[in-house]
């Protein structure tokens, strides 16, 4: 048994190692070169790459904040004033999961096209539909927070010892909040920057849509690229996990 | 109608408690319920805006049943694979003890490998067994034998491999909570009555975990339905999928029947649809023995 468990393990790691492997050697080396970062560099070099990685950033940012903001707030309200509407919240908020990206932006073209044509052509138009896509995992990320700490009891104690509103959300919900709130901030930071079916098709050019127009004609440079993504959003997602492994024991 | 309204009885909700949770409401209404809306009564109105169902009857056209079963049988052979890989992964994950790092690693990996689908995951695995990737150079030094000949990554087969990479985690990830929650008594329970190793398995274990499998399958199922950037990256417009026509019509030439894009893009929806409704009745009767 104990060796055919370690044989799984192994066989998983080989599997999951080779691309990432095989792209990295593949992206910093060049037939007959060996290692180098030429591919990367072109790619790079191309003033195009730094203004979409930027855009690509923006998004992610503004989704983050405003995803954060929309629904730490209602659920914070409901969780204190409409408990009836939880369900019905929570229900909601699992929606994006039925609706495949492709289909939502079929119904996007087809609505804001018909009542207001402009909106569709600005970047920042794909925040909100970002912060649909996000919602799933973040309005559960933020849930259980709230539903980690006696919430009811911290307001109540600190209004009884004269917070107002404000004080009370930034000193003490907030505190409290911030590991719930990090770990939501980061599934959207990982999600928006790696999100391709929206921005291509509503026509933006992000950094995922840089990556697919590199690999078109340099196969090098978007294998250096995908290990360079691939590693990255490993490296943010589990240092995030661990920091808030930390945050948990230590409270 | 005069009485006063009562504190701490359940009832109707004041207004100003409804107010708060407008915002939000108001916000999925816009962006997601109406886009979802237009989009199904899109694909029942013709161009001059009649009722019909034209262009849902035009889904039983060849082209279009090959697109929807070609899907169907890409995502149910991964959801079978992975399905499959998944579980036994979860399993070594949960009753290895050392090596420890091995164990810890391939956890923290498969954690974060579901949100690897799309670009950069298609071309790593270029680079691994495209036509002049590593593998598939390694080979053709070893053997003589030229890989690519026979092997693409925009096929099925293709495109079942890479979806494994992000499949398999997914369903480790999925049922790892059902499996640690697997209690230690049932198991001296089931001993102690004289219930041997495969007995326990059997008559115990698999009834309990079932739910969870099988919501975890289902959830596997609509991943790979709806997929779309990793299968445009290895096969461009070359893939026969459901969400690669779709995209078609949202972006290329074939704008011009709104409706039936529409349509095609309604079917995807029920899809996935009936496969999460599926999931939501079975794990709603497996969480009362697994909490």
């Amino acid at each position: 048994m104990k060796t055919l468990r370690v044989t799984v393990l192994l066989l998983a790691a080989v599997f999951f190692a080779a691309p990432l492997v095989a792209s990295a050697a593949f992206g910093f080396s060049l037939p007959g070169q060996g290692f180098t970062f030429e591919p990367l560099q072109r790619a790079t070099g191309n003033p195009a790459f730094w203004q979409q990685v930027g855009r690509s950033v923006l998004l992610a940012v503004l989704t983050a904040v405003i995803g954060s903001v929309l629904l730490m707030g209602t659920l914070l309200w409901l969780h204190l004033r409409a408990r009836t509407l939880l369900p019905l919240a929570e229900g909601l908020s699992v929606l994006p999961f039925v609706v495949p990206p492709v289909a939502l932006v079929m119904g996007v073209n087809l609505v804001f096209r018909a009542i207001y044509p402009g909106f569709l052509t600005s970047l920042l138009s794909l925040v909100p539909f970002y912060v649909v896509l996000t919602m799933p995992l973040v309005y559960r990320a933020l849930d259980s927070g709230i539903r980690a700490i006696d919430l009811r009891t911290l307001v109540d104690a600190g209004t009884s010892l004269g917070a107002g509103r404000l004080r009370l959300f930034w000193e003490i919900l907030l505190p409290n909040l911030r590991p719930a709130l990090l770990a939501g901030g980061l599934i959207c930071v990982a999600m928006v920057l790696g999100e391709f079916v929206l921005a291509s098709l509503l026509l933006h050019n992000t950094y995922p849509v840089f990556l697919a127009q590199v690999g078109q004609d340099n196969p090098r440079a978007a294998a250096a690229l995908a290990f360079l993504t691939l590693a990255g959003t490993w490296l943010l997602l589990a240092g995030f996990a661990r920091t808030l492994r930390s945050e948990r024991t230590r409270s | 109608m005069t009485s006063t309204p009562a504190r701490r009885r359940p009832g109707p909700l004041p207004l100003v408690a409804v107010l708060g949770a407008l915002p939000y409401f108001a916000f999925l209404t816009v962006f997601l319920i109406l886009p979802i809306i237009v989009n199904l009564v899109a694909s029942v109105r013709d161009s001059s805006g009649a009722w019909t169902l034209e262009p849902l009857l035009r889904l039983r056209e060849d082209q279009y049943v090959s697109a929807f079963s070609n899907t169907a049988m890409l995502s149910l052979t991964t959801t079978v694979i992975g399905g499959t890989l998944g579980l036994a992964l979860a399993w070594a994950i949960l009753t290895t003890e050392r090596p420890r790092w091995l164990r810890d690693g391939i956890l923290s990996f498969s954690s974060v490998a579901s949100q690897f689908a799309g670009i950069p995951l298609a071309f790593a695995f270029v680079a691994l067994l495209g036509t002049q990737g590593m593998l598939t150079t390694a080979v053709a030094e070893l053997t003589g034998w030229n890989l690519s000949e026979s092997f693409r990554l925009s096929s099925f087969a293709g495109l079942t491999i890479v979806y494994l990479y992000f499949q398999v985690p997914l369903m480790a990830v999925l049922i790892l909570p059902a499996l640690t929650g697997l209690k230690r008594e049932w198991v001296e329970s089931a001993q102690s009555l004289g219930a041997g190793r495969a007995r326990h398995l059997l008559d115990i274990a698999l009834p309990i975990l079932a739910p969870s499998v099988g919501g975890a399958l289902l959830l596997l199922f609509a991943n790979a339905f709806s997929a779309y950037a990793t299968a445009y990256a290895l096969a461009g417009g070359g893939a026969n999928l459901v969400a690669i026509l779709v995209g078609f019509f949202v972006s290329g030439n074939v704008m011009v029947d709104n409706s039936f894009g529409a349509a095609l893009s309604t079917g995807m929806i029920a899809v996935v649809t009936l496969a999460m409704l599926a999931r939501w009745l079975l794990t709603r009767r497996s969480t009362r023995w697994l909490s």
